[in-house]
C-alpha cells in the first residue's frame, strides 16, 4: 500500500491491475515451460521446477448422486508423490527397460482457464488450470485424451523463479482412459 | 441358463487348442476375437465365480457398490438385515438402470424412468399411483434380477449367475488352503484401502490373469529396471527359485521361496516385525504358517479374473525401507481386446496409521495404473491383442508358446513333497500355472453343462507322455 497522500485512487488501482497482470503473465509462463518441458520429455529438469517438499496427488474419481459432491476420493489414489518418488519414476524412465515410454509417447499439453490468487503463505500463489493431455503412442491412430483441473501451489524462489510446491490433479475421468499413467500432469 | 450354441469356426479353434494344450500350444487368436469374447460373457462369466467387492467397502446396512459381472452392471448391497445381495442393474419394467452412483448408501433404488422401486433386497415395492397403474401387478414376481449364489471368504465377496454352480468352497477347492495361509494369518482381517482404481488397457483380460498365475519370468526382462533402481530387495534371478502350484479348478500361484533359511531375503512377504508379531500361527496350520513364513514374494489368479499379489517394494530405494504391497486386482473383460483393471489395496484391520500409509505409496508407486511395474506390462498385454486380431492368426493358425517346463529335461522338477494341495513345481521356470488356467477356461468354454470339477493332476510320468503322444 502506499503511504503518499497525493496519489490518487484510480492510480493505486492502476498499479494493484498492473501488478496482477504481470503476476498472470509469469504464472501463465511458468505453466507453459513446464508443459514444454515434459512435451519435450526433458522430465530431469522437469524434476528442477519442482520444490523439495512438493506433494503431488491425483485422487480416485468415482461416479455419486449430486448430493455426494464430485467423488474424488480422500483415500484412494493414482498418484500419490512425493520428490523423491517423483525422482524415482524419472530415473527409471531413463534406464534402458522403460517400455512403457520407450518408444515415448508424442504428448502435447494444453493449458487454459489458469486462474491465480495470492495464497495463504506471502511468496506463494494458488494457480488453478485446466490441463487437456494429448497422448499418441505407436502408430496407431487413436489418441489418448486425459483431462484435468490442477490446484497448484506456486513458491517464488530467492532467485525470482517460480517453482511447483503443490499439485492437486483432478481428473474428468472416473475410469482412467489410457493403458497406463507413464505421463505426468 | 440359456448359452448361445458354438459358431463352427470358434469351436474348431477351442477344438484344436485342446489338443494343442497338451503340447504346450495357445492359439493367439482367443486374446482379441468377437465371437471368442461372446462366447466367453456367457460361458465363463456368465458362469463362473466372480469377485464382488471385500465386505468392508460396505460395511453398514444400505451400503452398496456398483460392480461387473462380466460387461453385466451388478449392485452389491448390504440390506437391512446384513445380508449382501448382488442385483442386476435393470429395472424389470423398461429395463432402465436403477443405481445411477458408484457407491453410496441407499435402502432403496428407484428407476428414473417411471419410479419403479425397489428395496435394497431387490423387492419390488412400488410404484407411482401404483393402485391406479397396477391394480392386478404381482409384486412378488418383479424383484431385481438376484445372482444365483452370494457367499464370501476372507471378506472377498463373491458371486455366481450359474444356479448348477458348485458352492463357492467346492469351486476354489485347493485355492482355498493357500488363501487361508495368506489372508487369516492375522486374526483382524483384511479391509481395502479407499475404492478402487481403474484403467483401461487395449488388451485381453487373459493376458492379466495368465499373468499373475505365476509368469515369474517376464521379471527377468520386462521389469528389469525394477532391479536397476533398487524397487524390490530381491535379487531378480534369486527370485526365481520358490514354487508353482496348479491348485486345482484353474486356480494358480506362485511362492518366491529361498532354496534355504541360509540364503537369507525377506520372510513373510516383507511385513515389517511389528505387523509379523500378529501372525498367529494357530490361526492356520504348522504347514500354512511355514509357507507364509518362507515367502519372499506370492502371486496368485483366482479363476476366471481376480489376481493378487504380496511383495516388499520401495519407490524411495534411498531412503524408505520396502514395505509389502498387498494388492488385488480385477481383469474386467470390455469388450475383444478390451479390458479394463481395478485394483484394490489391502491392509490388516489392526496396522498401525503410519504403516498404512507406506504400504499405499508403495502400492500406487508400483502396482497401479501409474505404477513403475505395472505400467511396462500393458505395452506387451496391447500388442498381444494386436497380433491376436492379425491376418497372420487366424490364417496360420499362430500358436503361441507355452511350453516352458514340459519336456524331456523340463525347467522345473514336480515336487511329490509339497506340503499343500494341488501340484507344484520347482524351480518358478514353468508354465504349467498357465496352461492350468487355459484348461479350465477351455472347460468352461467347450462344456455345455457346468463344468465337472478339474483337480490338479501330476504330471505323467516321462514314458506315460512318451507312449501317448505316440498315441
Amino acid at each position: 500500500m502506499s503511504s503518499n497522500p497525493e496519489r490518487s485512487q484510480g492510480h493505486l488501482e492502476s498499479e494493484q491491475a498492473l501488478a496482477g497482470l504481470i503476476r498472470d503473465r509469469e504464472v501463465e509462463r511458468f505453466l507453459v515451460y513446464e508443459c514444454e518441458l515434459l512435451d519435450d520429455n526433458r522430465l530431469v529438469e522437469w524434476l528442477k521446477v519442482l520444490e523439495p517438499d512438493i506433494s503431488y496427488r491425483a485422487p480416485v474419481r468415482i461416479t455419486r448422486e449430486r448430493t455426494g459432491g464430485p467423488g474424488f476420493s480422500e483415500t484412494s489414489w493414482h498418484f500419490l508423490e512425493d520428490h523423491e518418488s517423483l525422482t524415482t519414476r524419472v530415473l527409471r524412465l531413463e534406464t534402458e527397460y522403460a517400455w512403457a515410454e520407450d518408444p515415448p509417447s508424442r504428448t502435447r499439453r494444453f493449458v487454459s482457464n489458469i486462474r491465480a490468487a495470492q495464497a495463504e503463505i506471502a511468496n506463494e500463489l494458488a494457480v488453478t488450470s485446466n490441463l487437456l493431455l494429448y497422448r499418441g503412442r505407436m502408430d496407431g491412430p487413436e489418441a489418448q485424451l486425459l483431462s484435468c483441473e490442477r490446484h497448484d501451489r506456486l513458491r517464488c524462489r530467492e532467485s525470482g523463479e517460480w517453482g511447483l510446491a503443490e499439485r492437486r490433479i483432478l481428473f474428468d475421468h472416473t475410469s482412467l482412459p489410457t493403458h497406463n499413467l507413464a505421463v505426468f500432469l | 441358463m440359456r448359452l448361445s450354441p458354438l459358431d463352427h469356426e470358434t469351436a474348431q479353434c477351442l477344438n484344436g487348442m485342446a489338443a494343442g494344450l497338451e503340447e504346450g500350444l495357445v492359439a493367439a487368436r482367443i486374446f482379441n476375437d468377437e465371437r471368442i469374447h461372446r462366447a466367453e460373457l456367457e460361458r465363463v462369466f456368465g458362469r463362473a465365480w466372480t469377485f464382488m467387492a471385500h465386505e468392508s467397502e460396505i460395511p453398514a446396512p444400505g451400503d452398496y457398490v456398483l460392480r461387473y459381472i462380466g460387461t453385466d452392471p451388478f449392485i452389491v448391497v448390504r440390506d437391512e438385515g446384513g445380508t449382501v445381495r448382488v442385483l442386476f442393474d435393470a429395472c424389470r419394467h423398461r429395463g432402465a438402470q436403477v443405481c445411477r452412483a458408484e457407491r453410496g448408501n441407499a435402502s432403496h433404488f428407484r428407476c428414473s424412468y417411471h419410479g419403479w422401486t425397489y428395496k435394497n433386497t431387490g423387492e419390488m415395492i412400488g410404484a407411482p399411483s401404483f393402485r391406479d397403474a397396477y391394480p392386478n401387478l404381482d409384486r412378488s414376481r418383479w424383484g431385481l434380477i438376484a445372482a444365483a449364489k452370494v457367499d464370501q471368504v476372507h471378506g472377498f465377496i463373491f458371486a455366481t449367475l450359474d444356479p448348477d454352480a458348485p458352492d463357492l468352497d467346492d469351486y476354489l477347492g485347493g485355492m482355498r488352503w493357500y488363501l487361508d495361509l495368506m489372508f487369516a494369518i492375522n486374526r483382524s482381517g483384511l479391509e481395502v484401502v479407499g475404492e478402487p482404481q481403474r484403467w483401461n488397457m487395449r488388451s485381453d483380460w487373459k493376458s492379466g490373469a495368465d499373468n499373475f498365475s505365476g509368469d515369474d519370468y517376464h521379471t527377468l526382462f520386462l521389469h528389469k529396471s525394477m532391479g536397476e533402481i533398487g524397487a524390490i530387495p530381491i535379487d531378480a534371478r534369486a527370485n526365481m527359485t520358490g514354487y508353482h502350484i496348479q491348485a486345482g479348478n484353474g486356480h494358480c500361484l506362485s511362492f518366491s521361496i529361498a532354496e534355504s533359511a541360509e540364503d537369507g531375503g525377506p520372510t513373510f512377504w516383507g511385513f515389517p516385525a511389528g505387523i509379523v508379531e500378529t501372525f498367529d500361527a494357530s490361526a492356520v496350520s504348522p504347514k500354512q504358517f511355514d509357507i507364509a513364513r518362507r515367502s519372499r514374494v506370492a502371486v496368485g489368479n483366482i479363476f476366471p479374473n481376480l489376481s493378487f499379489l504380496l511383495s516388499p517394494l520401495t519407490v524411495k530405494p534411498r531412503t524408505v525401507e520396502p514395505v509389502t504391497v498387498f494388492t488385488i486386482r480385477q481383469w474386467q473383460p470390455r469388450g475383444p481386446g478390451r479390458t479394463e483393471a481395478w485394483v484394490w489395496f489391502l491392509t490388516w484391520k489392526d496396522a498401525p496409521q503410519a504403516d498404512r500409509a507406506k504400504v499405499y505409496q508403495a502400492g500406487i508407486g508400483t502396482f497401479s495404473a501409474g505404477g513403475i511395474f505395472e505400467q511396462d506390462d500393458a505395452e506387451p498385454w496391447q500388442s498381444i491383442a494386436r497380433g491376436a486380431r492379425s491376418t497372420v492368426a487366424r490364417t496360420h493358425d499362430l500358436q503361441l508358446n507355452y511350453q516352458m517346463g514340459l519336456g524331456a529335461s523340463p525347467s522345473a522338477r514336480f515336487e511329490p513333497e509339497w506340503p499343500g494341495p494341488g501340484v507344484a513345481f520347482r524351480p518358478r521356470y514353468e508354465e504349467g500355472v498357465q496352461r492350468a488356467l487355459y484348461r479350465r477356461w477351455l472347460d468352461y468354454m467347450e462344456s455345455e453343462v457346468y463344468p465337472a470339477p478339474r483337480p490338479a493332476s501330476p504330471p505323467l510320468a516321462a514314458e506315460a507322455r512318451t507312449a501317448r503322444a505316440h498315441a
